[in-house]
């Protein structure tokens, strides 16, 4: 209790950078109804780590980090913070003793700049009751400071970009004294440049005491930033320990239970069955996110669009897509120039578009599953405007299987699913259009690594099909696993394609920041 | 799998077998559910204010009956009106201007048919059956414009919905009240059959265009195209757009369709009474049909509403109208009432989780 006198005593001086702090979470326990969420699950952190929490969707991370932060209280088990036991009855209690949350969608309020989300439902207030901007100001950057943070506290929160957001939540977290920070999936929306400058930020965090919680799916970061590691499966612990004593490989197998391929798919070049030209684009520019585009997709290829934030491929296929507009240039499907002002009618001509963010984007949620798999061919399907249920059915069921799905009736709410199985049923309503041109933007955002494996065999049974797909994604060593050939975009033009050995992850990283092609070689003759 | 699907048939049996459970089941699974007990609760207590007696039940199920055949009547425009409102709110949006539209297609309705000097289509010799169903078409149509032209401004425009039809509620109410000024309008006695023409002495015409409607736009709403594209604009506009349903064709129908429906309510309306006062006529629909759907059960952010529902919440409002009514309370209070309603049915209402 002293202890916690003296943080709320100290709520805004910040001496030194984090105190050491230990903390264990010994047999957890927690069930919701008849479903065991967590089974005897035991973690401890201390100060100057980084414990990554690995597990798929409905592993229990959720829950037991909940439990962590106060919003749900465990069934048994105890929480000890520095050897004494603590109890955790609301969000404020965990905050108190400090311990920082930082969820995956970030509580920062675009419209007020960055000082005054930084002192969110703690404003400081000047003697007369109004708010004393100026301290809060002085705050902030005093914050910055000593965090080694380069950034305007007076900036609007809606200029910045994603990994800043982060930072200020995690400079947030700092000024409230936290000495643990759970980060959920802190790296999903963000470029590779962009986690780096985050990564900086929790080494900094870490060499100055504070302990860590990282929930990731991405075993590469895991690999590169943290040193222990927990694996949660069905609520059980599976696995822990030190990072360095095992591999990306081994880490996957105890997410999923069984072994995970992390080979290349990429077929030979001599398997393609490249077919005839599908979609062809000439010179399209909308003079605001991409310029004079040029490229030729033929039938049962897999292209992959890549590069960094700002980029432009996601503006430059839903301008295809009649998403959105573009100003000048061609578009030509099979030979044919055509003019898509609609998304209904470039699904007319055979073009299919999975959008990026599949919550913002492309879920329904008050609709159950069979509508959210079926709503781009209820008007195809339909007599006089009546929907053709029993056919949207027969054809799901179909899906269902082939996509393996996993899911329990149709009409289940389309949030009970899983992230993977959302993203499954999204992308089996792009099949039952029959599209001749697929364009999938991040697929396997949000998803376990399970259902990317099928995501991925499902890309290549579509290209064997004689589907021209185009897989836009940030990740290289996605677009190296699966696709032919590459086009990386650099600041809204193509800066270069790759393809064979060509397409690595140094090749493609040099073109994404603006590189060429030669360039790279003389790096390495160097 | 054979055994599995077993048991879990037997679980959900016995979940089901007791009539609480199965209560229970309905009340969290079926969103309506409560909203009908609540239903059904009012008219138990207003049969019971009513007297109901064992002896003389014959004269009692004649009050009953002409006292409730007299509430739907009452309330069939503004019911008619709701359903639209419905339909509106479910695609994120809402319609203000439905009292205002209700005063100018009624108006237009009394100059078309009007027998004397000023009568458009009697000046151009149409008279009899044959003007009165001119009458009823270029009235739906004029509706449908009408509310097209807001959709336009809606969807073209992109003009907020709340200020595109706050400003068509001035507007049409306006300009109504200005043509209109000190006209007298004699409406031919055929017209007036529309709303009171009698079936077994009953006077329940409008109640049934009220049930047409409300079934036609269930089985819209169900099974339609058109009507589960209305949920999809409502739930996730972008991801509807991405789907390729054009959303602005999706909205510019919805509008069109509530002023055809405030169209029909001005027919009734004029038919029932063989008059409409212009400023007053309609005040206050649009609060009316919005609280009926909201204690139906549709949610103000769109994605969510039941037709259905809308109807259950609009009797809901009227009986309690009704009971307040026999139970003396000073008229003034009775909107407090109906206030106190609306919120205690959205309170009421299951909570999305907020996880």
């Amino acid at each position: 209790m002293e202890f916690l006198k003296l943080v709320i005593k100290n709520e805004f001086t910040l001496k030194s950078l984090g105190d050491y702090m230990k903390i264990e979470m010994k047999n957890i326990r927690k069930s919701f109804g008849n479903n065991d969420v967590l089974k005897d699950v035991t973690l401890s952190v201390q100060g100057g780590e980084i414990c990554a929490l690995l597990g798929e969707n409905g592993a229990g991370k959720s829950t037991l980090m909940n439990i962590l932060g106060g919003v749900l209280p465990t069934d048994l088990g105890t929480i000890l913070i520095d050897e004494k036991e603590v109890k955790f009855e609301t969000p404020a209690d965990s905050q108190e003793a400090g311990i920082a949350f930082i969820h995956q969608e970030l509580n920062l309020i675009n419209d007020l700049p960055i000082y005054e989300n930084m002192f969110l439902g703690r404003e400081r207030k000047t003697k007369r009751g109004s708010l004393d901007l100026k301290q809060m100001y002085n705050k902030t950057a005093e914050i910055f400071d000593q965090m080694n943070v380069n950034l305007d506290p007076g900036k609007m929160v809606r200029d910045l970009d994603a990994s800043y957001k982060q930072i200020v939540e995690i400079c947030r977290a700092m000024m409230m004294n936290a000495s643990i920070i759970i980060m959920d999936e802190p790296t999903t929306s963000l470029t590779d440049t962009e986690i780096e400058r985050v990564f900086e930020m929790v080494r900094t965090l870490k060499e100055n005491n504070v302990g860590i919680i990282f929930i990731s799916h991405k075993l590469n970061e895991v690999k590169e930033i943290c040193n222990k590691y927990i694996v949660l499966r069905d609520g059980n612990l599976i696995s822990n320990g030190d990072v360095n004593n095992v591999t990306k490989k081994d880490l996957a197998s105890y997410m999923v239970g069984f072994d995970v391929r992390t080979e290349s798919l990429r077929r030979e070049s001599s398997d393609e069955k490249v077919g005839k030209e599908v979609l062809r684009v000439e010179g399209l520019t909308d003079n605001r996110h991409f310029r004079d585009i040029h490229f030729t997709i033929r039938a049962g290829e897999i292209v992959g669009i890549t590069g960094l934030l700002g980029d432009g491929r996601s503006e430059l296929f839903q301008a295809i897509f009649g998403a959105d507009h573009y100003n000048s240039g061609k578009i030509l499907l099979e030979g044919q120039e055509v003019t898509i002002k609609s998304t209904s009618q470039a699904i007319k001509k055979g073009i299919a578009y999975l959008p990026r963010n599949r919550k913002e984007n492309a879920i329904l949620k008050d609709m159950d599953i069979i509508e959210n798999a079926s709503i781009v061919t209820w008007s195809m399907f339909s007599k006089r405007g009546v929907i053709n249920t029993s056919r949207h059915q027969k054809l799901f069921e179909e899906q269902r299987d082939s996509l393996r799905i996993k899911m329990g009736e149709m009409t289940d709410s389309i949030t009970s699913l899983s992230g993977g199985n959302q993203q499954k049923v999204v992308l089996s309503k792009w099949l039952a259009a029959n599209p001749k041109v697929l364009i999938l933007d991040n697929p396997t955002q949000g998803v376990d690594v399970g259902a990317k494996e099928d995501i991925y065999d499902i890309i290549l049974k579509l290209a064997e099909e004689n589907i021209a797909i185009v897989v836009l994604s940030s990740e290289a060593q996605e677009i190296t696993r699966v696709c032919d050939r590459a086009l990386v975009m650099y600041h809204g033009v193509i800066q270069g394609e790759v393809c064979d050995e060509m397409m690595n992850e140094q090749t493609i990283m040099n073109l994404a920041t603006g590189g060429e092609i030669g360039e790279e070689k003389g790096v390495h003759q160097l | 799998m054979i055994p599995n699907k077993k048991s879990s048939l037997a679980d959900s049996g016995q979940g089901k077998k007791t009539f609480i459970g199965w209560f229970k089941h309905k009340w969290s699974n079926d969103p309506l559910f409560s909203i009908l007990i609540a239903l059904i609760i009012m008219v138990i207590l207003q049969t019971l204010t009513l007297g109901f007696d064992y002896q003389s039940f014959g004269e009692w199920f004649q009050s009953w009956s002409n006292n409730w055949i007299n509430i739907l009547r009452n309330n069939a425009g503004i019911g008619i009106v709701a359903l639209g409102m419905t339909f509106v709110i479910m695609t994120g949006g809402i319609d203000l201007s439905v009292g205002s539209t209700l005063v100018i297609t009624g108006a237009f309705a009394m100059y078309l048919l009007d027998t004397g000097a000023q009568g458009i289509l009697g000046a151009v010799g149409i008279t009899g059956v044959p003007a009165i169903i001119l009458t009823i078409v270029l009235v739906l149509v004029f509706g449908y414009l009408l509310g097209a032209l807001i959709g336009v401004s809606i969807t073209k425009g992109m003009v907020p919905p709340f200020i595109a039809t706050l400003g068509a509620m001035m507007i049409f109410r306006s300009v109504t009240q200005h043509f209109a000024q000190g006209y007298n309008t004699k409406v031919p006695v055929e017209f007036l059959q529309i709303s009171s023409f009698k079936i077994g002495n009953l006077m329940i015409m409008p109640i049934i265009y009220w049930a047409i409607i409300a079934l036609i736009l269930y089985y819209v709403s169900k099974r339609t195209t058109f009507g589960r594209q209305i949920i999809a604009v409502g739930s996730n506009e972008r991801a509807a757009k991405l789907s390729g349903v054009n959303i602005n064709k999706v909205k510019l129908r919805v509008y069109a369709l509530m002023g055809l429906l405030v169209s029909i309510a001005a027919i009734i309306q004029v038919s029932r009474i063989g008059s409409m006062d212009f400023s007053n006529a309609g005040r206050g629909m649009e609060m009316d049909a919005i609280a009926a759907a909201v204690v139906g059960g549709t949610n103000m952010l769109g994605g969510r509403g039941y037709i259905l529902g809308t109807v259950y919440g609009m009797l809901i409002i009227a009986v309690m109208n009704n009971l307040l009514n026999l139970f003396g309370v000073p008229p003034f209070l009775r909107e407090a009432f109906k206030g106190v309603i609306v919120i205690v049915a959205v309170l009421l209402q299951r909570k999305e989780k907020t996880a």
